[in-house]
């Protein structure tokens, strides 16, 4: 750990014959020159076990982190190894991608943010605990209980962060995205709260915005998050993706972890409305411990190409989440995926997941929700319902819902509904009131997705998302007339 | 006074015992009054009237001017084309209230064999389980008239001042100034009941030429007639009619008409499902919108509502056809003896 050893030269595309051998916590991707061209590496497939995008996306991200927290070695040494053996994903040869079509990702060359966290004034926020990210770079971060990792000082607070992110390094169902950002991850931000405090009423508001370079490429940013809830903490975390004024084209490839010790409770709220020309590739990994609460809204209406990782693992008895998404797929070929794993290992859990999704236009809408009730999670009490509104003939939806039950004593549900209209009575109910049958069906749509985003318990974030879903409901109404 | 009170008591006597005949709601001479009239002996042996002696009375009501017309009303299933409505002739005219009362369906065992049945208004919609062991019913003519896409008219006529009904959507029939109370309300999950209650106002403004209402403009008219109701400001915050009691459901049906307002408002059976208190709220507030121009029309199965809102004509529904019409005194004759006094009579 104290003395990082040479760049270990990692071998590249079709040279690995032998095993890996990295004694080093910290890995360096440098191919070997003449540097492979792309066409040979795909040119020799098939037992390839490293990839030449990837590793160069790599090696690109490793550049611009000079210098990062030692607290994240660890980490970053897990995820360049597995870099090393990890291909790009497509959808004939990784069945998480099977539906989800990335190739907008290579489609542009990628580009990495200045070192220097940029000269911008934070966005406003309603709330006095407010972090603040441009293009993934730390700008300001302020309130009680929150401080960029760098800026810890030594003690408890600092070891328990330590201890965490080290524990990420050794995450089993990461992908390439939580690797590149464990990479690239320039700093961290850390929330904690200590054993017993509450700041429920409190939220920490996250925001993260993103700007297009304008030179072709696509900026690539990997901010991360760590929320610690100790023990009967509670805490109310705001987090909001966004794109600046005009738009432009980006990649966001954020994480966020959340610890949450007994008794303790987290309520989750995760706005995502990206530019249409974006990517956003995001993990949210959250362990959750006995009697503890995970509360989760998600409201994801922006980005082109929009995969969500949400991954739920519970470290004892009793515990409760709450999970209510809503995804809006109405640009031209937009794609809206989430996948989300809840693993359930120890008696009593409770969880609850709401999966809402609308596609119009061409718009493109993917949802694996897998539920695992593993052999010690007895009196498990999983319920999961996905609804679909498919509004034009050209949208598509593929939805695997899925419940993996081992443990013989559950009260398991689930659910999953694809209409393309509205329950005609509803509608009728409207007109009988002097509706029109178009306004009401407007009203409808409207609803379908207020019904998660009013599961946001912070007004002025409701009501902003509200009212931005409205505006696109109403443009891509225009714009299939 | 006392001539023409006499008059429309004899009238009245003479109506209830009118059996099935083209034009209902002639029977009278004058408009009644809203009041209690007084009681008078009612004999149900059935007595031919002579359509000559129908079309004199006819001739003789012109008081009012005709809202409703419904002449020989067939309607029927889409589904399956049962047919629900076998040739009603109803006249409603501005001022009049009436009430529509039928037997109920038992169930739709009972409902298959039953030798003789009243429901013909009331089908039991059988694909609605039974819930708090009342039957979920469906009286067809409620919702026909507001248009209903699952009902068809087959026959006859339906003019609603003056205009074909029929023809027009059910948002028109609305906006026109019909206004239905729903018997069994539908849940809209996400449509916050405010929202909802200004989207109809203002859908109504619109067809009037008026500007749209801000939200805030709105709140305080219809935060008076919550509190008339009595009901829980809170019920604005929610979505419509989702997780309502069934009591509350009644209510907010009874604000969006006197939100909204009607020319002819059908209400069906708005008193199941409330207690005694939540009743008279809910009358007062139909009591409190009645004009001089407006009209009513209750289809229930109880006295308990016609002694709180008085009608001035009770009808008698059997195998889709109205078969007797009479005053209150029908009413507190069914309330005392049941359908099948009427039918054996």
């Amino acid at each position: 750990m104290s003395s990082p050893s040479p760049a270990l030269c990692a071998a590249a595309a079709a040279s690995c014959s032998t095993p890996l051998r990295v004694a080093s916590p910290v890995v360096r991707f440098r191919r070997p020159a003449p540097v492979v061209s792309a066409a040979r590496a795909s040119a020799s497939a098939a037992p390839a076990v490293s990839d030449d995008l990837v590793l160069r996306i790599a090696e690109q991200l490793e550049d611009s982190v000079a210098a990062s927290s030692p607290l994240l070695d660890p980490l970053r040494s897990a995820s360049a190894l597995s870099l090393l053996s990890t291909r790009w994903p497509t959808r004939r040869s990784n069945e998480a991608y099977r539906f989800t079509d990335i190739s907008y990702l290579r489609s542009l060359p990628i580009s990495l943010p200045s070192q220097e966290a940029p000269a911008v004034a934070p966005p406003a926020s309603p709330y006095a605990s407010h972090i603040h990210f441009s293009d993934g770079v730390l700008t300001s971060s302020l309130g009680a209980h929150v401080s960029a990792l760098a800026d810890l000082p030594p003690g408890h607070v600092r070891d328990r962060a330590a201890a965490a992110l080290a524990a990420s390094a050794g995450f089993a169902d990461k992908d390439l995205f939580y690797d590149f950002n464990a990479v690239g991850a320039k700093d961290v931000v850390v929330v904690h709260v200590p054993e017993g405090v509450s700041m429920a009423d409190d939220p920490v508001h996250i925001m993260f915005s993103y700007s297009g370079c304008g030179d072709g490429s696509m900026i690539m940013s990997n901010p991360r998050v760590l929320v610690v809830a100790e023990k009967g903490a509670e805490v109310a975390i705001i987090e909001e993706h966004f794109g600046q004024e005009d738009g432009g084209c980006y990649w966001a490839n954020p994480v966020m972890e959340i610890i949450v010790e007994e008794d303790a409770k987290v309520v989750h709220s995760y706005v995502q409305q990206q530019s249409f020309a974006a990517a956003h590739t995001k993990w949210t990994v959250v362990q959750q411990n006995t009697s503890s609460n995970y509360e989760f809204v998600e409201v994801s209406i922006g980005a082109r190409l929009n995969r969500h990782n949400l991954h739920i693992q519970q470290l004892g008895p009793e515990t409760n989440t709450q999970l209510s998404t809503f995804h809006f797929s109405a640009q031209n070929k937009q794609i809206h995926d989430l996948h989300s794993k809840l693993i359930l290992d120890y008696p009593r859990g409770r969880s609850q997941q709401i999966h809402r999704l609308i596609a119009s236009g061409t718009g493109n809408g993917v949802f694996d929700g897998n539920i695992k009730v593993n052999r010690y999670a007895q009196q498990t009490d999983a319920g999961q319902e996905t609804k679909c509104l498919l509004l034009s003939s050209k949208a598509l939806v593929n939805v695997k819902p899925n419940l993996q039950i081992i443990a013989d004593d559950v009260k398991c549900t689930h659910g999953a509904a694809i209409s393309g209209e509205h329950d005609p009575n509803a509608i009728y109910f409207l007109q009988a009131r002097g509706i029109d049958a178009k306004t009401a069906a407007d009203a409808l749509n409207f609803a379908f997705g207020a019904h998660v985003i009013n599961q946001i318990p912070f007004k002025p974030i409701e009501k902003k998302t509200l009212a931005h879903f409205k505006a696109l409901l109403a443009s891509s109404r225009q714009n299939d007339e | 006074m006392a001539p023409p009170l006499a008059a429309a008591a004899a009238a009245a006597a003479a109506a209830a015992v009118s059996s099935s005949s083209p034009l209902f709601s002639s029977s009278s001479s004058l408009p009644l009054p809203r009041r209690h009239l007084p009681p008078s002996s009612v004999s149900l042996r059935p007595r031919r009237r002579s359509t000559a002696a129908a079309s004199s009375a006819a001739a003789a009501e012109s008081a009012g001017r005709p809202l409703l017309e419904a002449r020989d009303l067939v309607a029927c299933v889409k589904e399956n084309g049962q047919e629900i409505l076998s040739g009603v002739n109803l006249t409603i005219r501005e001022g009049e209230i009436h009430a529509l009362m039928g037997q109920n369906g038992s169930g739709k065992s009972t409902l298959m064999k039953m030798e003789l049945y009243f429901v013909s208004l009331y089908t039991v919609n059988l694909d609605q389980p039974r819930s708090n062991g009342v039957d979920l019913l469906f009286p067809p003519i409620n919702v026909v008239l507001a248009g209903h896409p699952e009902y068809e008219v087959t026959g006859g006529t339906v003019l609603f001042k003056g205009e074909n009904l029929i023809d027009m959507e059910p948002e028109e029939r609305s906006l026109a100034g019909l206004f239905m109370s729903f018997q069994a309300p539908v849940e809209i999950p996400g449509v916050n009941n405010y929202d909802f209650l200004l989207m109809a106002l203002n859908a109504r403004r619109e067809k009037k030429g008026l500007p749209a209402l801000e939200p805030l403009q709105v709140y305080p008219i219809i935060e008076e007639k919550v509190n008339a109701l009595n009901m829980n400001a809170e019920i604005l915050n929610r979505a419509v009619n989702e997780g309502f009691s069934g009591g509350e459901r009644k209510r907010n049906e009874i604000l969006q008409l006197s939100v909204l307002g009607a020319d002819l408002a059908l209400l069906d059976e708005i008193d199941s499902g409330l207690d005694v208190d939540a009743l008279e709220y809910v009358a007062k507030a139909v009591n409190g919108i009645l004009t001089p121009n407006s009209s009513l029309m209750m289809i229930t199965h109880y006295q308990r509502l016609l002694d709180l809102i008085k009608p001035s004509y009770v009808h008698i529904m059997e195998k889709g056809k109205i078969v007797k019409t009479g005053d209150r005194a029908l009413a507190n004759y069914i309330d005392e003896s049941g359908y099948k006094a009427i039918a054996t009579a």
